[in-house]
């Protein structure tokens, strides 16, 4: 059986604010925190995607703050999925679009397939889905919308909450101070480690939108599975000014507590890297959750952060398990 | 003449998958099923069958995987076994309510613990309050019927309904009988293709599953339930066009076997019933008044029909293939919903339950022997003694 021909748009890379398309997927009416991370990050990757496109959205806030009372805020088609099998539903919906077009049902583009996981949705209960899509190959972005907690059900720890955090399953107390005591997965890592037919994985923040848009774009472009780990502060979880979003993304970039890289082909690039690194209370000082941690637990952050930026500047070309170029 | 070959219950399953010309499969090993899902993977494989065959990450995943294909129009095929299917349990409900008509075939497995590959209703039966369609075949042929029937059934604008079809692991799966298949152009006729209604599309964008308020919830669980009163009518019908096209009679809801002048009467689901009939037709040779009553769907449960079936009836003996532990007559699941059914008649029969064949074990002839000769008792006392007989204990 030959490759299956895809026919999908291809959608231009963005090169200023000014080529930015206005349609809006992800319209006002929302129910989402001021100030919140994830929403600002749907707008951004509806926009790049377009009106071509179909999202699929497991439980979490930005399931149930978006579609509130039998509401949505979706120009485009979303299905609900439950938060263990995003990845799955979107295999399912891809190969329904692949057998439509073989039989000659659907002949528009191969739609943008686009899941909106949080972090326990693509990383912890949702990882099984999330793997078993990336192993099989089906054409679908993968978007995990970092906000390192489980925010919707009130914030409790997920595999994506920083070291030292306050959360409500975390409460730092007499005999556990730091609160979280554990140190996150690695998500990018965990998807390109393992999954021979991932095509394209990258990093990035809602305080970088250009980037972001065009990361999604770059990766929609792929015809295989693809996946963004998108940084998406949240005022509420992690105490900060809601008026701060941005601002806590840009500074978890230079303090290096979030690297920006793309891996494309088996080759890592990184972008946005300081030149000097800021220390790592700069961010967390602003930050309610980290407010109870004492000069010891700081360290220990510093400490992991360094081992993460060795790998920065000194880039090692990892190979992929299977070079990406020969698969079809 | 159409063909009349042998093929196993799992291979029966497969040619009704085939014929439906299901385009998403969905599948993950587990035994006795498995052999469904790798006579459509040939099949897939060697070009007759052109569908995309998905290996799920594990029965989860499965459903998962057909709901989104069924959201985006196809019609999705997947099945399981066992702990396969309670591990699916989540789906069920988001499945049911959401109106996607795909098709689960079962072959049972009892449930764990401890690893057990013989047959039990159980798994399956756990299933029954999400919103499913279910119900039981008794041979590898009526299991490639039930395949055609539930399409036909479920997709039927007046359900959009998924089903479940299920057959007795071991027994019917894996034991070859005599099966004819239908031919391409009975099967269009029969069955048309899916329709969905909103399909994920692009020209006409829809959003499936926002999230409610509770007050909005009551009104769509209504809405669920009384799609249950329409669903009997549907039945009747495809059963009848089924026997107009294919020439294979069933009676929609109840196979009702030499029931008419039965005093005594078993009632029962599945592969055993193969032994009842044989039973029935010793013991009335030796002067018994017994018949059978094979049920053949569970949702909708068939209340008045069985009513009606056995209502004359002094004594029904449930043959029960499943358990509930703790139940309200702490034995099996079928034995409440009859009671049920029988409760408002101005004559009720007396009702007992066997719990048999559980495990995968045979239910032997003299089991049923030994079942008349309990429920000629209750009719001669005038009275049920017990409501649960452990067989072979």
């Amino acid at each position: 059986m030959p490759a299956f021909d895809y026919k999908f748009q291809q959608l231009e890379r963005l090169k200023s604010f000014k080529s930015v398309p206005e349609d809006e997927q992800y319209l006002p009416g929302h129910r989402t925190c001021a100030g919140c991370g994830p929403a600002l990050n749907y707008r951004l990757v509806a926009k790049a995607a377009g009106k071509d496109t179909i999202f699929i959205g497991p439980t979490g806030c930005m399931y149930v703050a978006n579609a509130s009372y039998l509401c949505t805020p979706y120009a485009v088609s979303w299905i609900h999925a439950q938060i263990t099998n995003a990845g799955a539903v979107a295999s399912g919906i891809e190969a329904a679009f692949k057998i439509a077009m073989r039989k000659g049902r659907h002949t528009g583009p191969f739609p943008n397939i686009i899941v909106m996981a949080g972090d326990g949705g693509s990383v912890d209960i949702g990882l099984q889905a999330m793997s078993g899509m990336m192993y099989r190959g089906h054409k679908v972005l993968f978007i995990c919308y970092d906000n390192e907690s489980y925010a919707n059900t009130g914030i409790q720890v997920s595999p994506m909450t920083p070291y030292g955090a306050a959360t409500t399953f975390t409460p730092p107390g007499k005999e556990i101070p730091e609160g979280n005591a554990l140190f996150p997965k690695n998500a990018p890592q965990l998807v390109i480690g393992g999954h021979p037919a991932v095509k394209y994985v990258a990093t990035t923040t809602i305080a970088h939108p250009l980037d972001l848009m065009n990361k999604v774009r770059k990766a929609l472009s792929k015809p295989g599975p693809t996946f963004l780990h998108i940084l998406c502060p949240c005022p509420k979880g992690w105490l900060f000014d809601e008026k701060m979003t941005p601002d806590m993304a840009k500074l978890a970039v230079e303090t290096g507590m979030w690297s920006m890289y793309e891996w494309e082909d088996g080759v890592y690039k990184y972008t946005n890297v300081p030149k000097k690194y800021k220390p790592v209370g700069d961010y967390m000082k602003p930050q309610g959750r980290f407010a109870h941690l004492k000069p010891e637990h700081i360290a220990k952050m510093q400490a992991f952060v360094d081992e993460k930026i060795k790998q920065v500047q000194r880039p090692i070309p990892v190979a992929a398990a299977v070079p990406t170029k020969q698969l079809a | 003449m159409a063909k009349e070959s042998m093929m196993t219950g799992c291979r029966a399953a497969a040619e009704g998958a085939k014929a439906a010309e299901v385009e998403v499969i969905c599948s993950y090993p587990i035994r006795p099923y498995t052999a469904i899902m790798m006579e459509l993977a040939k099949m897939v494989a060697d070009g007759e069958l052109n569908a995309e065959f998905i290996h799920g990450e594990g029965e989860h995943a499965q459903v998962s995987v057909v709901l989104g294909a069924s959201a985006a129009g196809a019609r999705a095929y997947t099945g399981s076994s066992g702990v396969g299917v309670t591990y699916a349990m989540e789906l069920y409900s988001p499945m049911a309510g959401g109106r996607y008509p795909v098709q689960m075939t079962i072959a049972d497995r009892t449930l764990d613990p401890p690893g057990d590959f013989g047959s039990e209703h159980t798994d399956a039966m756990s299933t029954r309050d999400q919103g499913w369609l279910l119900g039981w075949a008794c041979s590898p042929q009526e299991v490639y019927d039930n395949t055609l029937m539930s399409y036909r059934i479920g997709e039927d604008h007046r359900v959009m309904l998924p089903q479940m079809v299920c057959q007795d692991g071991y027994f019917i799966s894996h034991i070859p009988d005599k099966v004819i298949l239908g031919e391409m152009s009975q099967v269009k006729e029969f069955l048309p293709p899916y329709r969905p209604i909103h399909p994920l599309s692009l020209t006409n964008p829809v959003s499936h599953g926002p999230q409610i308020r509770p007050d909005q919830g009551a009104p769509m669980d209504a809405m669920r339930a009384q799609t249950f009163l329409a669903i009997p009518k549907v039945i009747e019908e495809a059963t009848a066009d089924f026997a107009r096209i294919f020439g294979r009679k069933y009676d929609p809801f109840v196979e009702q076997y030499k029931l008419a002048d039965a005093e005594i009467a078993f009632f029962i689901m599945g592969a055993h019933s193969n032994t009842a009939r044989a039973a029935v037709d010793r013991l009335r040779k030796e002067g018994v008044k017994v018949g059978m009553a094979r049920l053949r769907w569970v949702r909708p449960w068939p209340t008045h029909q069985l009513a009606e079936a056995l209502g004359h009836v002094k004594a029904v003996g449930v043959v029960e293939t499943s358990t509930s532990y703790g139940g309200a007559m702490r034995g099996g699941n079928l034995v409440h919903e009859l009671r049920a059914s029988l409760y408002d008649l101005d004559t009720r029969p007396l009702v007992t339950s066997f719990m048999g064949g559980l495990g995968g074990e045979t239910i032997w002839p003299a089991d049923f022997n030994y079942m008349a000769g309990i429920l000629s008792g209750m009719v001669k006392e005038k009275r049920t003694d017990r409501y649960v007989y452990w067989l072979g204990m």
